[in-house]
């Protein structure tokens, strides 16, 4: 054997020692991803509907009913207790209990019957965007169908979804949460391990002896990637066992994907370790780079919706290319023929975080 | 004065000595907020108009040309090209050059002539859920808007258009944010969300740090008591939380616009239970763990994904599966998202929030006195 190689082992000797002395943080580090997807696989739904509605019944007449039933009919809106004041249900919208208003003035059957226009009215909280489109869209469409009298309307859609064609959300969002949930424990552990040694001072004891830092680092940082892939795998297995996520893919690309996602998370965690001298500012420093990587993924809110200086700058967030390499090969067999510009910008952005961690490592060392 | 405040006092200037060794870490607990409501501010959003659709016209007729100007002339969706076949959108989506694409039949103009109705397929790349769900809703309201000024007596799809929806049944009103941006909708909520991290970031190590350093069994020594310590522990991390509190809704008014409609009293108490809480669950997680790694991870795992996904930020509370939803009541950030937003943008005010509030104080106290009794355990 080589030296390096001879140094790596003691080196990994030391830090399994050190995991296993810790029984209570390792299977918080092995089981809270899974647990936490397992919690919130079911926690996001990008469909928008049960949008609570008041609804102000002033008519109450069989034609009033027959208008309020259809457009209650779908379930995207759904009825709160019916009132004849409209202050009430307006205050009911300040205090964000309804989302819309429905307001049904008196007479609107006799306007019907002279077909003139009916001025019935939808207030909608222009707050929740989505909420408001979507309510909106629902009253049109329903204006539109009446319009005709019941007759099919002249121009209909006929919907058809390439790729998630239920759009349903949980096998969607998995992938992305699994992301999310395992850079918690794969930066902040190494951010926090590297911090720890030169708080207590015995990073110190190592940098005295023949090590070299790149030794010493990869000895940081490859039993966290050995744990950080046990939990991706069991988030993996959780997720095709309790929300159905496919694995049409190639695992052996999947596993390339995971590692290269690893080289990434644990690289900024040791970026952040070369940085920080205590643990409460490895701490911060590892949410400095968690958070916006997390929310500005794309899995959250769409990455067209950012203003495009933002959006350029996403390209920068390994987040944002695991997640769309995990989705495409889980959901959509995809694979190195596919996403070969996802496994390139993983290794390009991987390496310069770990390349710049080792020269600022051996700087604030020298 | 009394011994109790006398000794909480002195506790929370032995702190404020910790706070002051380091200055980076007070910078970062400055800077970090509203580098994270600047960042957000921008990049979190829901506004997808805009959105590029491919256009596929198989009937190719003057008809089915006006038809597109109709559906296109609102600037909600945009036209990202013309395609004659279904192969070349199917292509733009995959190249993420359009999200959607509407696919004219032939014949289509004929039939509209003849009053039978049309029926035009709609391609989404449903890759991305929100992106897929706003395209079909924009798309359904497009359309039905197109079907209402194209009644068959309508000489074409583009005189029709003049004479939009004469006998509409429904006139529309927006309230509060008449122009619909979503960076109304989520600044409140970003807000929340950075102080809920910031709190616990800060207090979650304050306790472990001691018990791993021993400095814990200093403190033993004298005769401060476990409500003491904490009380005094949470003090200053409140004052640099109110701090942070002005900082990111002074950021909120001069970058984005934010508006502050309701009353200042009710957001400055609701924030003071709210950073209580969130700073207590730092602390009592800090007592449990002993360990400052693993205070982190504890820390890290009760603050991130239960303040983004249960507080009602991104997605409404009403909508999740009811164990979640029942969940979500011990999120003090769900609360406190649904008090900013009505009180900042609807001008709502005491009467409306009192149930808010009061879920924000029950959380405060629970975790002060859930800390201050694990405190006194431990020790014994």
């Amino acid at each position: 054997m080589t030296p390096w190689r001879i140094q790596l082992v003691a080196l990994l000797r030391k830090e399994i020692a050190q995991i296993a002395a810790d029984p209570q943080l390792l299977r918080v580090l092995i089981a809270a991803p899974v647990l936490q997807l397992l919690l919130f696989g079911a926690a996001v739904d990008f469909e928008v509907d049960h949008i609570p509605v008041a609804i102000v019944d002033q008519d109450r007449t069989s034609t009033s009913r027959e208008i309020l039933d259809g457009l209650l009919a779908d379930a995207t809106l759904a009825p709160e207790p019916r009132t004849t004041d409209p202050d009430v249900a307006l205050a009911a919208m300040d205090r964000g209990d309804v989302a819309a208003v429905l307001v049904i003035p008196p007479r609107t059957t006799a306007h019907r019957l002279s077909s003139r226009p009916a001025p019935m009215q939808v207030v909608l909280d222009g707050t929740d965007v989505r909420r408001s489109t979507v309510a909106a869209s629902t009253a049109t469409l329903y204006a539109a169908r009446r319009d005709r009298e019941g007759g099919p309307p002249s121009l209909q859609l006929e919907p058809r979804i390439l790729s998630n064609p239920t759009l349903d959300t949980p096998p969607f969002m998995v992938p992305g949460l699994a992301a999310m949930v395992l850079v918690i424990t794969t930066t902040l552990v190494t951010a926090m391990g590297l911090a720890r040694e030169r708080e207590v001072g015995t990073l110190e004891q190592i940098l005295v002896t023949p090590i070299s830092t790149g030794v010493l680092l990869a000895g940081k940082v490859l039993p966290y990637a050995a744990i950080g892939l046990m939990s991706a795998s069991l988030c993996v297995g959780a997720g095709s066992l309790v929300y159905g996520v496919p694995i049409r893919g190639n695992l052996l690309f999947l596993g390339l994907a995971v590692g290269l996602y690893l080289l990434n998370t644990l690289g900024a965690g040791l970026l952040v370790a070369s940085i920080a001298r205590t643990q409460q500012q490895a701490f911060m420093g590892g949410f400095l780079f968690m958070i916006p990587a997390i929310l500005l993924s794309g899995n959250m809110t769409p990455i067209v919706a950012m203003p495009d200086w933002l959006e350029s700058l996403t390209r920068l967030n390994p987040l944002r290319w695991s997640i769309e390499a995990f989705r495409a090969s889980l959901l959509e067999g995809s694979g190195f023929v596919e996403l070969w510009p996802h496994a390139l910008a993983l290794l390009l952005l991987g390496s310069t975080l770990f390349g710049a961690a080792v020269l600022r490592f051996r700087r604030s060392v020298g | 004065m009394s011994r109790f405040t006398r000794r909480v006092l002195a506790m929370a200037r032995k702190e404020v000595l910790h706070v002051r060794r380091d200055p980076r870490m007070t910078w970062l607990a400055i800077g970090m907020p509203v580098l994270l409501v600047l960042i957000f501010g921008f990049g979190v959003r829901f506004d997808l108009d805009r959105l590029p659709v491919a256009w596929v016209d198989l009937d190719g007729t003057r008809g089915s040309d006006a038809l597109r100007e109709e559906l296109f002339v609102s600037g909600e969706i945009v036209l990202a090209e013309v395609c004659p076949e279904v192969e070349c959108a199917e292509r733009a989506l995959r190249a993420n050059r359009a999200i959607a694409a509407f696919v004219v039949p032939a014949g289509a103009e004929e039939d509209r002539t003849r009053g039978n109705p049309v029926t035009l397929q709609l391609l989404v790349d449903g890759s991305d859920g929100t992106v897929a769900n706003a395209v079909l809703a924009n798309a359904e309201a497009l359309a039905a808007g197109a079907a209402m000024a194209s009644a068959p007596q309508a000489g074409s799809w583009q005189q029709a258009a003049g004479s939009r929806s004469p006998r509409s049944l429904i006139a529309t009103v927006i309230r509060y944010n008449p122009r619909g941006e979503s960076a109304m909708f989520l600044l409140p909520g970003t807000i929340a969300y950075v102080l809920a991290l910031v709190s616990v970031l800060l207090t979650a190590l304050a306790i472990a740090r001691e018990w791993e350093r021993g400095s814990m069994e200093q403190l033993f020594s004298t005769t401060v008591g476990g409500l003491e310590i904490v009380l005094g522990k949470l003090l200053p991390y409140l004052l640099l939380g109110m701090f942070d509190v002005l900082l990111v809704l002074s950021v909120g008014a001069s970058v984005f616009a934010l508006p502050f409609r309701g009353s200042l009293p009710l957001v400055g108490v609701a924030s003071i239970l709210f950073l209580v809480g969130m700073l207590g669950q730092g602390l009592l997680i800090s007592i449990v763990t002993r360990s400052q790694m693993l205070a982190t991870q504890l820390g890290a795992f009760s603050a991130v994904l239960p303040s983004l996904l249960l507080s009602g930020f991104l997605f409404p509370v009403e909508n999740l599966p009811w164990p979640l939803y029942w969940l979500s009541m011990i999120v003090p950030a769900r609360f406190h998202v649904g008090l900013l937003r009505g009180a900042l943008l609807k001008g709502s005010g005491w009467s409306d929030h009192w149930l808010d509030l009061l879920g924000l104080a029950a959380y405060a106290t629970l975790t002060v006195v859930a800390s201050a009794a694990t405190f006194r355990r431990r020790v014994a």
